[in-house]
């Protein structure tokens, strides 16, 4: 593996390969490069996980034209589809160097055992939302009741905005959930449920399930399942499967399909500065 | 704190009181949601509605300043029914007679009057906390900013002690601290009558130890605290002031008496990063680097000493505090020769043995050290007296509840108390430059039951005069119906309504010299 | 191409969260919670996510400035240290070095306290020196 990165950077294949660094015991995102070829040897694949495809994402609204490699689990190389889609990155500019570490088969979303939740306490079996859970257990609880343990989790919230920060899909330039028509500020915990269902409807067509935001969620709310639930619908009924492929778009269901030849946003973006 | 963070989702019980957790250290209030879902009981006492109270299994609004009464009232109700730590308070403690005694008369009936909480809700809190052993309880300035803030200190302690949970994980009584390094600037001797580790000034080994070091023969009668420099800079005692990183222009309990006082001096310098209230008002004004600019250590509220590193070059040409310490001191005729901030740490550490001794750059890598932490081959202390008290036996002190210095009458009928926003820090010299953090709130405001707004007229933005024996100022009202009717809150980070126009830098703790602003009396009318 | 995460520590509050700065080309573009800190496991709250904000602000200060007739002007760093070091040392010779006041920061590092006490009773050669967290 680490040959493969010395090579790809020494051949140009890449400018800068982000992977991680062992740093006093921490495994740390590092970006790799041309210039010091030594550090590859102490690239670790593991074992935290950070956003790194949203690392590349920020890299190139920096540097447009940059070719980027990254390790890749399951859940990056689905990122990259969606990313791909909503013209974020252009096809190719991002390589991969597969890592499947996920127990799960490339392509079908399955959990990471590595996300699943440690085990519930006894407060929360009784009153919230169990992460562990299956979404079709949920679903057999009487609405009523699952309405009361969606808000109790809801209200732990503080609002750190953890969950759309570190999210690889969230790459909007001006937020909703920063917009006080729709979300008012201030208070905490915030305005609920419209603040987290703002966010959960945005992820119709763009979550792949990578678990980063209830990772990074303080308050230890399942929003893994808010999520998957809506992107269960997308399936359901449009049959449209998030992060799937490269090519089919959300709005296919509309029946149009966006020339491929569009530039990429990021370079369009950098064109208007 | 006595015990560490990972210590607290192990609690039976938590109780916080006077901490909004959510708001003022989010991080650790993730930890008391994590035990609750485990299955510790939550007893939240705050004045305010606050966002712990609603997951809370026990959760009261005392009246502002009532702490000891409140704390007092459930030790009563615990010694009636005989679940206090009988074992423990006989080999571990000393002086249990004299708050027994004092007990005696805090019936729930007597406390509820006082306190304005129902004597049931007492006596559940007492059985809760007490049956559910062991419990950790945690506070902020709610309780420290009183004028009997050592007592409320004192009580919490007592009451931990009574049901023996001083030195046991899971257990404890634990301030968290307001700023990120209160607890290191404390360590570092930033007070006026120790030195490094908390060896006294006056302590002639330590002064000669230190002196020795240094190279000079060093003071021993103690300095004045902040809150003392005041008047003395209005009587012409102090001259000059350095002001490092702080402004206290807009934290000073009394803003127009300390304008006074610095416009006062002869010289003020001031350090920072931004032009803050403090630095306008300087003569001299050093740039400084921030936190991602240098290198160093902070000690954050579990006493863990940890290493920051630097990221970025400073913009322009700020400097690093040392640095410009360093520069400052060898110009004044006593050369500092610092290569590193590593270099100040290794000569720190040197000099305080008994906390800092075996922290060295390599050990403390980036999970850092829990003082204390005596030699090179000590793991650090994650949870305090555990064996016995730093000073022998623990002390009960026997407490009697007084009043806060300023109660509302005619002329000012409204309890006003002063707090954080979640998205501020401190006097919002920081956190407002913030984009993100400005969204949340922009300008000042002060919250105010609706039914109190009903009575004088205003809604949500209206503009109020808010008046106090200090001083007056003009405010938006935001309504907040979590707020008991006849309590204000107003928030400290603005400048532009800065709360100590309003609060008392005459009310101080005897002791720790800290300024009530946790309890003013107010008068609030629509503004014409 | 740089990119670069440096692990640090949040210097809001005092639960001392580990953070790690990201830096592209020199330049701090983002705050992001360290995942496998003891302290906050991969979380942070509004604050610390946003810490690089008021780093990069407009508003820092980037040179030393004296006040003289009631303006701030721009002075190099050995002009300023001087002024400063002969103003204090005219005041202290005429009044004594109690007539000195150093409130250090309970935002600067342990290095920093540390060095600013050892100023005040060494250089100085005062007790007055007291921080603001009572406050
Ligand atoms: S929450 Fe919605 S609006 Fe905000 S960044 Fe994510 S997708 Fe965009
Ligand atoms: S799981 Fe969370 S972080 Fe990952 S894509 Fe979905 S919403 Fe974003
Ligand atoms: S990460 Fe969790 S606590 Fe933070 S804003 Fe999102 S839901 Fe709220
Ligand atoms: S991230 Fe938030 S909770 Fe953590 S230290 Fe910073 S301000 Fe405190």
């Amino acid at each position: 593996m680490q040959d493969t990165v010395k090579t790809w950077l020494t051949e140009g294949t890449v400018d800068i390969f982000l992977g991680y660094k062992m740093v006093e015991g921490h495994p740390i995102p590092h970006g790799f490069s041309r210039n010091c070829l030594d550090e590859i040897d102490e690239m670790v694949t593991g074992p935290a996980r950070y956003s790194l495809e949203k690392f590349a994402t920020q890299l190139l609204q920096i540097h447009p034209e940059a070719k980027i490699g990254i390790l890749a689990r399951d859940c990056t190389q689905r990122a990259l589809n969606v990313l791909t889609i909503w013209q974020q990155i252009s096809p190719g500019q991002i390589k991969t160097l597969q890592v499947n570490c996920c127990p799960s088969p490339l392509g079908s979303n399955t959990d990471c055992s590595y996300l699943q939740p440690a085990e519930t306490g006894t407060y929360k079996a009784a009153h919230g939302v169990d992460g562990s859970q299956s979404l079709q257990t949920l679903e057999q609880m009487p609405e009523e009741e699952r309405f009361d343990r969606w808000m109790y989790e809801f209200q732990k919230c503080i609002k750190c905005y953890g969950c759309r920060n570190v999210c690889p899909m969230c790459f909007c330039r001006e937020c909703s959930l920063e917009n006080k028509d729709l979300v008012g500020n201030g208070h905490l915990p915030p305005d609920i449920p419209i603040f987290h269902l703002v966010r959960a409807v945005h992820m119709a067509g763009r979550c792949i399930d990578c678990g980063l935001c209830e990772e990074a969620c303080p308050a230890e709310i399942p929003l893994r399942m808010l999520y998957r639930k809506i992107n269960d619908m997308m399936g359901t009924l449009f049959d449209y499967h998030t992060g799937s492929s490269p090519d089919q778009s959300p709005f296919s269901l509309l029946g149009d399909k966006p020339s491929s030849g569009l530039p990429p946003m990021t370079a369009e973006l950098s064109k208007n500065k | 704190m006595t015990n560490s963070y990972d210590d607290l989702e192990g609690a039976g019980c938590i109780f916080v009181i006077g901490s909004n957790t959510t708001a003022c250290h989010p991080l650790i209030a993730r930890r008391i949601y994590k035990a609750k879902e485990r299955g510790a009981k939550l007893i939240v006492a705050d004045p305010r509605g606050i966002q712990l109270s609603h997951m809370a299994n026990v959760s009261v609004n005392h009246r502002m300043g009532s702490d000891v009464a409140l704390l007092n009232g459930m030790m009563h109700v615990i010694c009636k029914n005989g679940w206090q730590a009988a074992d423990y308070i006989n080999s571990r403690t000393e002086n249990a007679e004299a708050l027994f005694a004092v007990l005696d008369a805090y019936t729930p009936e007597r406390v509820q009057a006082i306190t304005g909480v129902k004597a049931g809700d007492i006596e559940l809190m007492a059985e809760t906390y007490a049956q559910n052993s062991p419990a950790a309880l945690l506070y902020a300035m709610g309780i420290t900013q009183h004028t009997t803030g050592v007592d409320n200190v004192k009580s919490c302690c007592n009451l931990a002690m009574l049901c023996g949970n001083v030195g046991v994980a899971g257990g404890g009584v634990n301030p968290l601290r307001g700023q990120n390094n209160v607890q290191g600037a404390c360590d570092m001797g930033g007070l006026p009558n120790v030195f490094t580790g908390y060896q006294p000034v006056s302590d002639a080994d330590a002064n000669a130890k230190f002196s020795e070091a240094w190279g000079r023969p060093l003071p021993d009668k103690p300095g004045l605290t902040i809150s003392d420099m005041v008047p003395a800079m209005l009587d012409g005692k102090i001259k000059a002031l350095y002001v490092i990183g702080e402004n206290p222009k807009l934290s000073d309990p009394d803003w127009n008496h300390f304008n006074h006082a610095l416009n006062n001096l002869e010289l003020l310098v001031a350090q920072d990063l931004f032009l803050s209230e403090t630095a306008q008002v300087a003569d001299v004004v050093f740039p400084a680097a921030s936190v991602a600019e240098k290198n160093g250590t902070f000690t954050n509220s579990e006493r863990r000493c940890a290493r920051i590193n630097k990221a970025i070059e400073p913009v322009g040409n700020a400097l690093a505090d040392w640095r410009i310490i360093s520069r400052l001191a060898t110009a004044m005729d006593y050369p500092m020769n610092y290569g590193s901030a590593g270099e100040i740490f290794e000569e720190m550490r040197a000099l305080t043995p008994k906390s800092y001794a075996g922290m060295t750059y390599e050990r403390l890598g980036i999970n850092g050290l829990q003082w204390p932490c005596p030699d090179t081959e000590h793991p650090g202390t994650p949870y305090l007296h555990s064996e016995q008290f730093a000073r022998g036996k623990g002390k009960f002190h026997a407490i009697e509840y007084q009043d806060p210095a300023e109660m509302p009458d005619a002329d000012y009928p409204y309890f006003l108390t002063t707090g954080r926003v979640f998205a501020h820090y401190h006097t919002g010299t920081m956190t407002r430059v913030s984009k993100h953090l400005d969204h949340e709130a922009p300008f000042g405001y002060v919250d105010i039951n609706p039914l109190d707004a009903r009575n004088i007229k205003v809604g949500e933005g209206d503009p109020v005069v808010l008046s106090s024996r200090r001083g007056e100022m003009e405010v938006a009202v935001r309504l907040n119906e979590k707020l008991p009717p006849g309590s204000l809150f107003l928030p400290i980070h603005f400048g532009e309504s800065a709360a100590n126009l309003l609060t008392s830098s005459e009310a101080l703790d005897p002791l720790a010299k800290i300024p009530e602003f946790k309890v003013s009396a107010v008068q609030v009318c629509r503004a014409s | 191409m740089e990119c670069k995460f440096v692990p640090s520590v949040c210097s809001y509050c005092g639960t001392g969260c580990g953070i790690l700065f990201q830096v592209v080309d020199g330049r701090l573009i983002g705050t992001l919670p360290m995942k496998t800190h003891p302290v906050n496991q991969g979380k942070l709250c509004i604050k610390g996510w946003n810490l690089h904000e008021h780093i990069n602000s407009e508003l820092r200060l980037k040179n030393p400035l004296i006040k003289t007739f009631g303006r701030f002007s721009r002075v190099n760093w050995d002009t300023a240290i001087r002024y400063t070091a002969d103003r204090l040392q005219k005041i202290i010779k005429k009044h004594g070095p109690d007539s000195v006041g150093v409130l250090v920061s309970a935002k600067a590092t342990n290095e920093e306290n540390y060095l600013a006490q050892k100023f005040a009773r060494a250089v100085i050669g005062t007790n007055n020196v007291d921080h603001c967290a009572r406050l």
